[in-house]
């Protein structure tokens, strides 16, 4: 539980210095995908015994690859290629977790994170990213924010707009990457895009938002926490629930401001 | 008279090899003038422009540039719903000379402080962009233009669906910039704004004209310009329906 | 294989879904709603799993689910704060969390596992019945509504003045699309439901933009999909809605790969 702790305070930190940019650059989507497509990754990884963030990022990186492979330009194709890849990745999974797993509680820990499966390392790897997400943030906040608010004139203002998007895309796979553990592959969103998702409905300023968003995963992650401990639960699912109601409730509260 | 700022040589190119949404342009722009851009929707403008910042996938010809463009696009394809301020924008165009690993310059911020002064915005310096209205939006992005303090700047229909005093404030800012030796090009689809300016150039994805507004804005150089789109009005004088397109 | 009554129920269901599934997967795709696909299969687990624990047909599970779902969908689409993407994001990552809290909770936890990737060859002779029924209703449905669809889709801006408010008929789409997942999702589980909808369809589109042959082609290879799903799983001994949707999917990945 210790450990769960503090994994989910450094969750928190990526949720604030990430989340915001997933949130206006419109990556939820792609959030999700990454984390989805490293389902079968885990699945091999738990058989074979290597480190599941290795495994995930190989299935992450042929996904990424078939990915490229088949995109076509519209951005509805693009939208129904990825979700094929999606459930390719999901039903591989389940494919080769039938050969692995005789019960289904090791396929659940996988999809949906686990309080006391954590090792040290996966701290260690959780506290890297973190510190490279707040550094990638300090170093290219600006292009990425000049390419966020707009696409077609950033280059004219003679902003870098090729380098920073690769490492945004790469930082936030890197997120999901350590993220997979604590919360599960299929709710990778719960900790990365919904509290920052929520705070966007109040906050008027980038520099609210990330402190917002990170501050709000922090009380949100613990308290699901204790609520999974309780109930016994994944904490993915427990962070779902609890994000998603101080989310509805936030909306309902704000209706009247236009953040 | 000074020296062109901007020189243009048989220019063409698209967007996908083969097909030229652009041809045969050639033209020169001297410090201090300010350039007329008119042509249909579609016509080439915004491919003139791309092709003037290097954006063009496939461009053949010549194009001199004395530094680079700083860019004015029309407010509604800027994000309105950002969580940034009027100052925040026109800080932006000092992001191209900052490197990375440096902080904004302190004269960087007077100089953005000092640009919304100058398009009439400095009460709203702290108010979020998307909170203003399209005229005071449309300064604010002129105003990022000012804080990039290019020699050649390339407006994107500044003037369409911008209120009076801010339409005012515009042209007049335009004037002064040209007076301190700048290149405007103004895409625009108001013959009778081009008038008042120095140059015009009329595009149907060719070069249809170049010159002084009394030469080129001839009924026959307009209707080969604009085509179907051109109406004549009781008066003998004439105007442009704009389709109304999806961006 | 056509021996085991089990397989011979199973193949019987999958080959109906097909029939409904494939033709409707092409209308998505016009529509651009594979988003909408996914998002409305996954939203519906609390539904799937409220009726598991309460011993009822996982069909009026997925029904309540689906319903429930399709309207947190609308509601969270509609907040402009945030963006449609973004809401909706929210709200299937929330409802999948509490779907599945709601499964691992309890001390007598139904099988996640089933909900999820589904159960095709425990279905009873009831399921089957109602899969049809639901299935047959929409492939007439679609039938029918075949000339308003084509035009909404085609000819957005013209649909309303040749007799066909798009926006009314999109809706209707979606509506058949909630059946379809109904029918679909005791079978075939919240997660790889969207397999049989949207893959057939979309190596369909690759193959032929004609719309009538872009139909039955959909049909054809979702059948084909659920026959060899079938097959392997009854020969290679896998799982058998996993081994459906990795065929529904190998085909348009091919296509794209290969062209």
């Amino acid at each position: 539980m210790q450990r769960a702790l503090v994994e989910i305070v450094l969750l928190a930190v990526l949720a604030g210095a990430l989340g915001a940019w997933i949130v206006l650059r419109r990556l939820a989507f792609f959030t999700h995908s990454v984390g989805t497509a490293t389902f079968p990754g885990l699945v091999v990884a738990s058989a074979w015994g290597i480190a599941p963030q290795v495994a995930a990022l190989g299935a992450a990186l042929g996904f990424a690859g078939l990915r490229e492979r088949m995109a076509r330009g519209r951005e509805s194709e693009e939208d129904a290629a990825t979700g094929i890849l999606l459930v390719a990745a999901l039903a591989l999974g389940a494919l080769l977790a039938s050969d692995v797993y005789r019960s289904g509680a090791g396929v659940d820990r996988l999809l949906f994170g686990t309080l006391i499966g954590l090792s040290d390392r996966d701290l260690l790897l959780t506290a890297i990213a973190a510190a490279l997400a707040l550094a990638a943030d300090a170093a290219l906040r600006r292009a990425w924010l000049a390419r966020a608010f707009d696409p077609e004139g950033v280059r004219a203002l003679g902003v870098a707009v090729t380098g920073p998007e690769r490492l945004l895309l790469a930082a936030v796979a890197g997120a999901v990457i350590v993220a997979l553990s604590a919360v599960g592959a299929l709710l990778v969103s719960v900790v990365l895009v919904v509290p920052a998702a929520t705070v966007r409905l109040v906050a008027r300023d980038l520099r609210t938002l990330q402190l917002g968003a990170g501050a709000l995963a922090a009380v949100e992650g613990v308290a699901a926490l204790w609520l999974a401990d309780g109930l016994n639960v994944a904490p993915g699912p427990a962070m779902a629930v609890l994000g998603g109601a101080v989310f509805a409730l936030v909306a309902v509260l704000a209706r009247g401001r236009r953040a | 008279m000074s020296d062109a700022l901007v020189r243009v040589q048989d220019l063409a190119g698209g967007y996908r090899p083969g097909v030229d949404a652009l041809a045969e342009v050639s033209f020169d722009a001297c410090g201090g003038e300010v350039v007329a851009v008119l042509g249909p929707n579609g016509g080439g403008k915004s491919t003139l422009f791309r092709a003037l910042l290097g954006e063009l996938a496939h461009r053949r010809g010549t194009v001199e540039l004395a530094g680079r463009p700083s860019y004015v696009p029309q407010t509604e394809r800027a994000r309105l719903d950002f969580p940034v301020s009027a100052l925040d924008v026109a800080l932006m165009g000092a992001y191209g000379r900052t490197p990375w690993f440096r902080r904004l310059a302190r004269t960087d911020r007077a100089a953005a402080a000092a640009a919304l002064a100058r398009v009439g915005l400095e009460a709203e310096a702290g108010e979020r962009f998307g909170a203003l209205s399209g005229g005071q939006r449309q300064r604010v992005l002129i105003a990022r233009a000012l804080v990039q303090d290019a020699p050649v700047l390339l407006l994107d229909e500044p003037l369409s669906g911008v209120d009076a005093v801010s339409a005012a404030r515009i042209e007049a800012l335009f004037a002064e910039l040209s007076a301190e030796g700048r290149v405007l090009l103004v895409a625009t689809h108001d013959a009778r704004q081009a008038r008042a300016w120095q140059r015009v150039l009329c595009l149907n994805r060719t070069q249809v004209a170049y010159g002084a507004p009394a030469d080129v804005l001839t009924s026959e150089v307009l209707q080969a310009t604009y085509g179907a789109e051109l109406v004549v009005l009781a008066d003998g004088s004439t105007a442009v329906t704009v389709e109304h397109h999806e961006h | 294989m056509l021996a085991d009554p089990i397989t011979r129920r199973a193949l019987l269901e999958v080959l109906i879904l097909a029939l409904a599934l494939g033709p409707l997967g092409v209308w998505v795709l016009l529509h651009r709603q594979a988003y909408a696909a996914e998002s409305l299969s996954h939203g519906l687990l609390p539904g799937l799993v409220l009726a598991a624990l309460a011993g009822l047909p996982l069909v009026l599970g997925a029904a309540g689910g689906a319903l429930v779902a399709a309207g947190a969908i609308a509601l969270a689409a509609r907040d402009e704060r945030i963006g449609a993407d973004l809401g909706v994001a929210v709200a299937v990552s929330t409802l999948f969390g509490l779907g599945a809290l709601l499964a691992l909770a309890p001390d007598a936890p139904p099988r996640l596992e089933e909900l999820l990737f589904g159960d095709l060859l425990g279905i009873s002779s009831a399921d089957l019945a109602a899969a049809a029924a639901l299935a047959l209703a929409v492939a007439a449905a679609l039938v029918a509504a075949h000339r308003p669809l084509a035009l909404a889709a085609f000819d957005r801006p013209a649909a309303r003045s040749l007799g066909a408010p798009a926006a009314r008929w999109e809706a209707a789409l979606l509506a058949l699309l909630g059946v379809g997942t109904v029918a679909a999702a005791p079978g075939l589980g919240s997660l790889l439901l969207v397999a049989l909808v949207i893959a057939p369809a979309a190596a369909a589109l690759q193959v032929t933009r004609r719309l009538p042959a872009a139909l039955a082609l959909a049909a054809g290879l979702a059948m084909a999909a659920g026959v060899g799903g079938l097959a392997l799983s009854y020969y290679a001994d896998l799982a058998a809605g996993a081994s459906v949707a990795l065929c529904s999917a190998a085909a348009p990945t091919f296509v794209r790969l290969a062209t």
